[in-house]
């Protein structure tokens, strides 16, 4: 087959190095990255987990020095506990025991990217302050249903919907939140052609389409949130055409109708479609060549042929591989399986659903 | 913008902030992903840690976090301070917005950027305000067509303040000036749903069913400028859905578009079904979808015709789908058959 021996090997060494090189440091012109350094550091461990470097060319010693790290963002006070950004508010002669100032609390993102990090590099979930966490959420919870990311401020959106969805299912306790309210606003987010936009009012987008049927997938069934009443089948089918879509010649999938490709879109969209139980429709073949061409040469992988590499594009790329594995591949390609929702590799996903709720000896 | 750091002393350096005991960021041990601060943005946070201790809320405190956001758009902890601060001085909202107005242009795929604003103008409760953010967010697109982040903040700035004189009122005019430079920019596609659709009924446009015909007529004109634009056709399918409209409505013209050639331009124009533009390629996959949809909508033999349409657009206008349209078949057949 002419695609297959068209399409180059997939830079295995080459994507986990720019991994281990960005959690190694990062240099100043990438400072803007300092209030979300968790969300950077799940897509530098979620690549090493996809690739299957982290049990075997890491040392545990030095998985523990990272998880260490991760739970010092763990932090309690006013409004309940979650995961800081990084301790980039932190002062030097902070005291862990006491609570949080009012600008240095967790964030209700990187609460989540810290959960699946910890997971990824299997903790047993022994600190976890999962009352805190629950009370966090409430309070982030607004009138119109959408949650921000801070209790006091911050923005409120279909992302950090995902996210509050996310950590409960992870918790598998639902007290955090009002489930009806939560559901609704997701609604109010759908648009006329298909998709979901960022807030109310707003353009399909494919990032927020995932967030809004992963968080309506993963809310328990109960009258006012079941999964088939909000995902109809004319409704699911307009979802389906839109997502479709988005798969452009280039073989990459746009955010927007109309856009050009961009890698991290292949998972968006390909993520949003396995969830509608749609995944068979992408052109495995036309994606793997596409996202081939997105590597770039000295590692990582970029949002399009011919850009600069970086951590979210290298991750959500691979994350979109393991999802629609092409069968005109070589070895290289291989990657384990995935869960879709949690967006982890299904050992990760089991592994958090056996050490992330309370049980009678950690609640 | 940011400072010449040769000419600029250090915080630490300078007489007027001697009272302020910086406070260092904790380091930790090992961290992950550390950022290789620069000495200035050190020295600016370690300030900033102190003034938020001391708790002081003043005009020098602007400074600083203009300074830490110059150096970092997204440090979130700056700009929640900062509001704080103009609040708790009484400071001119309206001269904050002006003085973020290039800062906004520079960094306008910064998040931070545009919350600031929305919260500015929720406190200043005013429709002057809104005008002059409507005005300034035009000038954003102008610069950037489809950054989400200004729709999204234009978006919110109309529902907010929802004055019909003021700000809906040349929204669809603005618009169409958008898509006469761009008749690909499904966000001013997406607007003017938005603006006409799904807002609540603009004024003198009440007459829905004249709206209707208004919007299609709209549509169905762009489609003939550039027929391989899904953003029109969905436009077109998004009116016909929120109106409850058969897509058997549109036969007439999608079939102009569904040919391999064009057909013989018509001795009388007739003005509902503008034909394509001279050079179109056709056929048009968005019109068979189009044409086999309503094939599908009207159900019993008509099947027939839409699952030969499928076939083509398997097999040859569209292979990249090979799979949807496949299913399509399958769904279609199963559908007259039960």
């Amino acid at each position: 087959m002419s695609e297959s021996s068209s399409l180059p090997r997939l830079n295995r060494n080459g994507h986990a190095k720019l991994a281990q090189l960005c959690l190694s440091g990062l240099p100043f012109t990438q400072v803007d990255l300092d209030s979300s350094r968790l969300a950077i550091i799940f897509y530098c461990l979620g690549t090493l987990d996809l690739l299957g470097v982290l049990g075997t060319k890491i040392l545990e010693a030095q998985r523990a020095r990272w998880r260490d790290w991760i739970w010092e963002q763990q932090t309690h006070g006013n409004y309940g506990a979650g995961f800081r950004p990084s301790p980039y508010m932190t002062a030097e002669d902070h005291n862990s025991e006491r609570e949080y100032t009012e600008y240095d609390g967790p964030h209700l993102i990187m609460t989540y990217t810290a959960l699946m990090s910890l997971a990824i590099l299997r903790d047993d979930f022994a600190k976890l302050n999962r009352a805190g966490i629950l009370t966090f959420i409430r309070l982030c919870q607004q009138d119109d249903g959408s949650f921000s990311a801070l209790p006091n401020g911050g923005e409120a959106d279909l992302r950090t919907t995902y996210c509050a969805f996310v950590i409960c299912s992870l918790l598998g306790d639902w007290s955090g939140m009002d489930l009806e309210r939560a559901v609704a606003y997701i609604r109010r987010c759908s648009s006329e052609e298909g998709g979901y936009g960022q807030t109310p009012d707003g353009e399909a987008l494919g990032g927020t389409t995932y967030c809004a049927l992963a968080s309506l997938k993963l809310a328990p069934a109960t009258s006012t949130s079941h999964w088939e009443l909000h995902n109809t089948s004319a409704e699911r089918l307009r979802t389906i055409r839109w997502l479709t879509a988005n798969q452009s010649s280039s073989g990459g999938f746009c955010g927007r109708t109309n856009k050009i490709a961009d890698a991290c879109y292949c998972f968006w969209c390909g993520a949003s479609l396995s969830m509608l139980d749609a995944g068979e429709f992408v052109d495995t073949a036309a994606l793997a060549s596409f996202l081939g061409q997105c590597q770039f040469k000295f590692g990582g992988i970029a949002k399009a042929p011919g850009e600069r590499a970086d951590p979210y594009h290298t991750y959500l790329s691979l994350a979109a591989l393991a999802l629609f594995q092409s069968p005109n591949t070589d070895e290289s390609w291989r990657l384990p399986r995935l869960d879709p929702l949690w967006n982890a590799t299904l050992e990760t996903a089991c592994w958090a659903r056996e050490h992330i709720p309370a049980t009678k000896s950690n609640s | 913008m940011s400072a010449e750091s040769e000419d600029v002393p250090l915080y630490a350096e300078r007489p007027e902030w001697s009272d302020v005991v910086p406070v260092p960021q904790y380091q930790g041990v090992d961290a992950l992903a550390p950022i290789n601060y620069s000495a200035e943005y050190q020295d600016a946070t370690d300030y900033f840690r102190g003034i938020i201790r001391m708790g002081e809320t003043s005009p020098r405190v602007l400074k600083l976090t203009r300074d830490i956001i110059n150096m970092n758009p997204a440090h979130y902890s700056a700009w929640q301070y900062r509001y704080k601060t103009l609040i708790a001085i009484g400071a001119d909202l309206t001269e904050e917005l002006r003085q973020m107005d290039d800062f906004a242009l520079t960094n306008m795929k910064t998040y931070q950027v545009w919350h600031h604003r929305r919260l500015l103008l929720t406190a200043l409760r005013s429709r002057d305000a809104a005008a002059g953010e409507l005005a300034f967010t035009a000038r954003v697109l102008a610069a950037d067509a489809k950054n989400y982040h200004t729709w999204s903040y234009r978006q919110w700035l109309l529902a907010h303040f929802n004055d019909e004189e003021r700000l809906w009122a040349g929204e669809r005019a603005w618009v169409e000036d958008l898509l006469e430079k761009d008749v690909r920019n499904n966000s001013a596609w997406h607007h003017r749903f938005f603006v006409v659709w799904s807002s609540g009924v603009r004024e003198g446009d009440e007459d829905r069913e004249a709206v209707g015909r208004r919007e299609l007529a709209f549509a169905k004109e762009k489609i003939a400028l550039a027929p391989n634009n899904p953003s029109a056709w969905n436009y077109l399918r998004g009116v016909l859905e929120h109106t409850k409209t058969p897509l058997s409505a549109l036969t007439t013209f999608v079939q102009l578009y569904t040919v391999s050639s064009p057909s013989i331009a018509p001795e009388v124009m007739d003005l509902d079904n503008p034909v394509p533009t001279e050079g179109a390629q056709l056929p048009c996959v968005n019109a068979l979808e189009f044409q086999a949809d309503i094939y599908e909508q009207e159900g019993g033999t008509q099947i027939t015709k839409a699952v030969e349409i499928w076939k083509s657009l398997a097999n040859e206008y569209d292979t990249m789908r090979k799979k949807y349209w496949e299913y399509r078949i399958k769904e279609g057949l199963q559908t007259t058959h039960t």
